[in-house]
């Protein structure tokens, strides 16, 4: 099952009607696909007619986006792996010290336990998001009503700010005075709950916060995904006598698992590389119990002016993370028919 | 049976995640006019007088900060910028990369598809050493640009795959007519392009409006920084005035939850074009 087209015009709800003729997508994507199949047109130029483009216009229109992306990305990761050999404190020169900051960082305990909450966090957090955007989408695609209300409604706390919306659960957190706890209070669960000040509990309202915020995007994609399953397999399931939740584990899960995958996969990697609630949440603390590697990076290099040491565990953090990519997609390719 | 009480609890969870989803910022909003006590009292900020003046208090920010005013202005200006570069490069590479044979087409993709994974925690030292070397810290413009740069891959892979898809008949119509690649481009192409580019400015926007891991990084002192930026130092200047914090919240929040929802559709179909690619 390809993970290309998950609209179609047999998309309903939001995807439908108007919205899809004010972008124009959907009544033209069924036709230029099968168009577009390699074979069908040949390589190159019987793909599509272009014969008032000359090659040189299209070079020119790639050049500003192609120098944005080499100075600003490819660029920057250069940089980051060269400060990353280096004694550079922020300001002055820099001289070369090989590999000594690999040494030091992996030889750190900080290290290896700043890594341990990041994996704890992103895993946390990425699983709790897909786990309750699935069942979420699969109730929508199933056609409960309101499906386009939900789907704007989700969505609102990943647009809001991330610090602004941490900032309030924070406060919500707090003991006596924050609302979660005052509404625990009120049903007998006790409202003295001091979970962001406590080392061992501090990471839980953090993971938290992050789901709420990413459950929405999360939603968005698997759906997209559900609504490409055909209609036709679930009402040969209905007669078979195939329960709701029995149909969701053996058919839509997996029909949908490239998409899943990668939506997973994606949480994992944002979670990874998050910042902002958790600096919001906790800066880290308390102590270093919420620590994670973009934290700890941050507060080593701007706070500390250890620049080389920062920079190699940035690099460090970006392999291991390529290293998780590069499982998850064969895993979302395996098996695949 | 069975079926009547599967459909009760799914109904059940879809509205609690819809309260879950909703409550925070209706609580935010009731808070934002609260006094200190009162928010002591009744942490969902459901009893109390109703105090305005929080919002002012807010606006100017507390004593020795930027406020509020200088926070907007610059999230603006580092906004306007970003979608210029962003809209810019990303929307005119995306349509003219279709123009390519297959084969460096798909080179093309997978350079804007491997770089969506490169975490801004790679960026973070060597932006803060040439920002500085160029004297270009605490310059919201810059770090527009920046913004914009970033944002690029998420841009050109989600127009690419609109535009792959764009009405082939258009473009042979406006070749027969002997109109140029670049005219056609400005006076066919993007006008019938316009939701699959609000979609992806609004995804720029709600980047430029969240972004702090930079942010804190570049715009380092009080005048320079953007909203959310300056929000994460808000907290600690209002412990004692919790009130102006949530009407610092809920002043943070509105432009961008306003835009989202005029233009709600086409955030959520372009999502869904994103997500097709990979």
């Amino acid at each position: 099952m390809s993970t290309h087209s998950v609209i179609t015009a047999s998309d309903p709800g939001a995807a439908a009607g108007d919205a899809a003729k004010s972008t124009g997508v959907v009544p033209s994507r069924a036709r230029s696909r099968s168009a577009r199949r390699p074979g069908a047109g040949g390589r190159g130029s019987g793909r599509r007619s272009r014969a008032t483009t000359s090659p040189l216009v299209t070079r020119l229109a790639l050049v500003p986006a192609l120098v944005l992306l080499a100075v600003f990305v490819l660029g920057a990761i250069v940089q980051t792996v060269r400060i990353s050999t280096t004694d550079w404190v922020g300001f002055g020169p820099m001289h070369s010290v090989g590999l000594d900051n690999y040494r030091t960082v992996l030889k750190s305990s900080d290290t290896y336990q700043s890594l341990g909450v990041t994996l704890v966090y992103a895993a946390a957090s990425a699983v709790a998001t897909i786990v309750i955007s699935s069942l979420l989408a699969a109730a929508v695609s199933h056609g409960v009503k309101g499906g386009r209300f939900y789907r704007v409604i989700w969505f609102l706390p990943g647009v809001a700010p991330a610090a602004a919306v941490s900032i309030f659960w924070t406060a919500s957190f707090q003991p006596h005075s924050g609302g979660v706890n005052q509404v625990l209070g009120h049903i007998g669960l006790g409202n003295a709950h001091a979970w962001l000040g406590d080392a061992s509990t501090a990471v839980w309202p953090v993971v938290f916060v992050t789901v709420w915020a990413g459950v929405g995007f999360a939603f968005l994609l698997l759906l997209g995904a559900m609504e490409q399953v055909p209609v036709s397999i679930y009402e040969a399931a209905r007669i078979d006598g195939a329960s709701t939740a029995r149909q969701f584990f053996s058919m839509t899960l997996p029909m949908i698992r490239p998409v899943f995958v990668m939506t997973a996969l994606l949480e994992f990697m944002w979670a990874f590389n998050g910042f902002t609630t958790v600096w919001a949440m906790t800066q880290g603390g308390p102590g270093t119990a919420t620590s994670i590697l973009p934290v700890r990076i941050y507060r080593e290099a701007l706070l500390k002016g250890q620049f080389g040491p920062a920079s190699a565990l940035a690099v460090l953090s970006a392999v291991v993370l390529i290293a998780v990519g590069l499982v998850g997609v064969r895993a979302s390719r395996s098996k695949e028919a | 049976m069975r079926n009547l009480l599967g459909r009760g609890t799914a109904r059940a969870a879809l509205v609690l995640w819809t309260l879950l989803a909703v409550v925070p910022f209706v609580l935010i909003l009731l808070l934002s006019v609260r006094s200190n006590a009162d928010i002591y009292l009744n942490g969902l900020g459901i009893t109390g007088k109703i105090l305005p003046g929080n919002y002012a208090r807010a606006w100017q920010g507390s004593a020795g900060t930027a406020g509020l005013t200088s926070y907007f202005s610059n999230s603006l200006i580092a906004a306007v910028t970003a979608l210029v570069f962003n809209l810019g490069a990303g929307v005119t590479a995306a349509y003219f990369a279709t123009h390519l044979s297959d084969r460096s087409r798909i080179w093309f993709t997978r350079l804007f598809v491997s770089s969506t994974v490169l975490p801004i925690v790679l960026m973070i030292v060597p932006y803060y050493q040439a920002f500085n070397a160029f004297g270009l810290l605490n310059m919201p413009v810059v770090i527009g640009i920046a913004y914009g740069a970033l944002a690029l891959p998420t841009t050109v892979l989600i127009m690419h795959s609109f535009f792959v898809d764009f009405p082939v008949e258009l473009l042979e119509a406006a070749a027969l007519d002997g109109t140029g690649a670049w005219r056609t481009y400005v006076r066919i192409v993007l006008p019938l392009a316009k939701g699959a580019v609000t979609a992806v400015a609004m995804l720029t926007l709600v980047f430029v409006w969240g972004e702090t891991q930079l942010g804190v990084v570049l715009l380092q002192s009080g005048e320079s920084q953007t909203v959310p930026v300056g929000l994460l130092s808000f907290q600690g200047q209002y412990t004692t005035d919790q009130g102006a914090l949530f009407a610092g919240l809920s002043l943070a929040s509105i432009p961008i939850i306003l835009l989202y929802l005029v233009f709600h559709k086409n955030v959520t179909k372009g999502i869904a074009l994103g997500g097709v690619f990979k």
